[in-house]
């Protein structure tokens, strides 16, 4: 009953409050719009923008060095994260059959399994430098803890489940990464689309000032 | 250094969140284990009588070489029954468990003792109103790292081990099937971790580990928590040397015990599996033991102990009582720093900090 629920209603209801939360603080964050510049451009706006979401993913010097472990860590968590939840063949299998009804080539177990190592790794310790760190923990709010421990949970009964032979795991897992997906709209797990967005903003305002930004 | 309240109630509220979740989960999934195990114990159950005992008990038994000859290519493929197998499964049984649960429950039960007779060890000046600057956000990291790696190694790693006879009277055998499995899949996954985790310990801690002058005489006093004498002690003292050696030692033993297990593809035999099984839970047992110790001083054992690993600083008379060669040091090179200049620092309050004092690690 409740294992019909979570793999039946709850899903699709998670599934829309996912896709209606992220087009609507897109389409809201769109329709805010950009006060007009009325100077003369000095360069390309659009290249500006384009150059600086792709540039932001390498860190500036000052950040390799101060910042090191945030970096490395960072790079594990998204990266590992990205592997698992688009490459990991039940994650394919299960967005195949319920979402798209396309399957892409999955990467090999061990691929799988060393990806959630770096996953597990960044993750526990980029929360760590969070609270840890007192400027990052002033800085911090409760939805960034809450995010962080969704994020991990999901991962977890994920992997607690790896073996595939009880139902029960799987649906804790499913239950959770439903959790998350309701959740996820609604909090700075945005990031995850609006980085585009930020980095474009920037990229175009310095591009139209003829700044490498 | 107390938190202030918005912290409290931030820390409270996701405690709080934590263990709604956990309770949401157990709530809604206590009747799906309860339904897979009413379906299991319905089904009869039916004793087979196998022929073929007898003489797989005289393959077993015989006096002939254990390895034969076979075309098939792979590791162990000519031995027809592994006896030794029957060796190691009897002392899991009837050894390793129950001793090795005595001895966890015997530690425990040791602390309790000695919480009763010594209560918590205070700090005798009572606190101070100065800190000492004790560990970078970096060190604390590496620290809580491993902390909580070991931790579910710990606890998954016994449920394992001491879940049969512990957890099928609660949960019956279909729900200990899941704890098990959950165990065992989580178990596996987080031990390279531990092994990430040793690594970083070990380079950033190594240098002060180093056995100095003045350990052997803390060790002979006891470390002063027995008796009522002052004993000096370096930034480590003795006990936390040898246990970071320990954890050095018997953690590498563990980690590299654990993968030899998690990947049976290195090609070695099961006679050396079975070795690296009993291996890993002794150092594992023994490890938990430490640190159930360790855990002990930091929490309810000893006033002030765990401050420099949560917050960075230490309390000076803390410092002067338990480590005083490094304290003294400190204090002459002028790191002590007013309690308020501390939480300054890290923005609990608004006073200045005096000029020249830096945040612990911030930035690091």
């Amino acid at each position: 009953m409740i294992g019909e629920f979570i793999d039946g209603p709850l899903w699709y209801f998670s599934l829309t409050a996912f896709v209606i939360g992220v087009v609507w603080r897109i389409v809201s964050i769109v329709r805010a719009g950009v006060r007009p510049d009325l100077s003369i451009a000095r360069g390309s706006a659009g290249r500006g923008a384009m150059r600086t979401i792709f540039s932001r993913f390498v860190p500036e010097r000052t950040v390799t060095t101060r910042s090191r472990l945030q970096l490395i860590a960072g790079y594990m968590f998204h990266v590992g994260l990205l592997i698992l939840l688009f490459f990991a063949q039940p994650h394919i299998d299960f967005i195949a059959e319920r979402i798209t009804g396309l399957s892409w080539p999955a990467v090999p177990h061990w691929v799988f399994i060393v990806a959630a190592e770096f996953a597990f790794a960044g993750l526990i310790l980029l929360w760590l430098h969070r609270v840890l760190n007192p400027v990052t923990r002033l800085l911090s709010d409760m939805d960034d803890h809450i995010g962080s421990i969704l994020v991990f949970l999901v991962m977890l009964t994920g992997c607690l489940a790896l073996a595939q032979s009880h139902e029960a795991l799987r649906l804790i897992h499913l239950f959770l990464a439903e959790v998350f997906l309701i959740y996820f709209p609604f909090s700075k797990l945005m990031h995850a689309f609006t980085f585009v967005m930020s980095r474009g903003y920037t990229g175009a305002t310095m591009g139209r000032k003829g700044v490498n930004a | 250094m107390s938190m202030p309240a918005t912290d409290k109630t931030a820390s409270q509220r996701l405690s709080f969140f934590g263990l709604c979740l956990l309770a949401v989960c157990l709530l809604l999934f206590s009747p799906l284990v309860d339904a897979e195990e009413k379906s299991a114990r319905e089904l009869p159950s039916a004793k087979v009588f196998n022929p073929a005992a007898e003489l797989w008990r005289d393959v077993r038994q015989r006096e002939a070489p254990a390895s034969g000859k076979t075309q098939v290519g792979g590791v162990e493929t000519g031995v027809l029954i592994n006896a030794t197998g029957d060796r190691w499964r009897q002392f899991r049984m009837g050894e390793l468990i129950p001793i090795g649960g005595y001895v966890i429950g015997a530690i425990i039960v040791l602390l309790l003792i000695f919480y009763m007779v010594r209560g918590r060890v205070p700090i005798e000046g009572g606190a101070s109103d100065q800190k000492l600057p004790r560990y970078t956000t970096y060190e604390r990291m590496v620290h809580w790292f491993m902390a909580s790696v070991f931790l579910f190694l710990a606890i998954t790693g016994l449920i394992l081990l001491f879940g049969r006879p512990l957890l099928i009277p609660l949960f019956g055998k279909e729900g200990f099937s899941i704890i098990a499995s959950a165990c065992k899949e989580g178990h596996n996954l987080m031990g390279p971790l531990f092994l990430l985790a040793l690594v970083m310990v070990f380079f950033q801690f190594v240098r002060r580990n180093i056995y100095q002058k003045g350990d052997l005489t803390w060790l002979l006093r006891g470390g002063g928590i027995i008796g009522e004498k002052h004993v000096p002690s370096n930034f480590f003292n003795m006990g936390e040397k040898t246990m970071f050696w320990l954890l050095v030692f018997v953690g590498s033993l563990i980690g590299i015990s654990g993968l030899v297990l998690v990947f049976p593809v290195l090609g070695l035999g099961r006679e050396f599996m079975a070795l690296a099984h009993v291996g890993h839970a002794i150092g594992a047992l023994l490890m938990t033991a430490v640190i159930i110790g360790h855990i002990y001083i930091g929490t309810v054992g000893m006033e002030g102990a765990i401050e420099g690993m949560k917050t960075g600083y230490c309390d000076l008379n803390w410092a002067k009582e338990h480590h005083d060669l490094w304290a003294t040091k400190a204090i002459d090179q002028g790191e002590a720093i007013s309690n308020e200049a501390v939480a300054s620092l890290k923005g609990e309050k608004t006073s200045t900090a005096p000029p020249g004092a830096t945040i612990q690690g911030a930035g690091k």
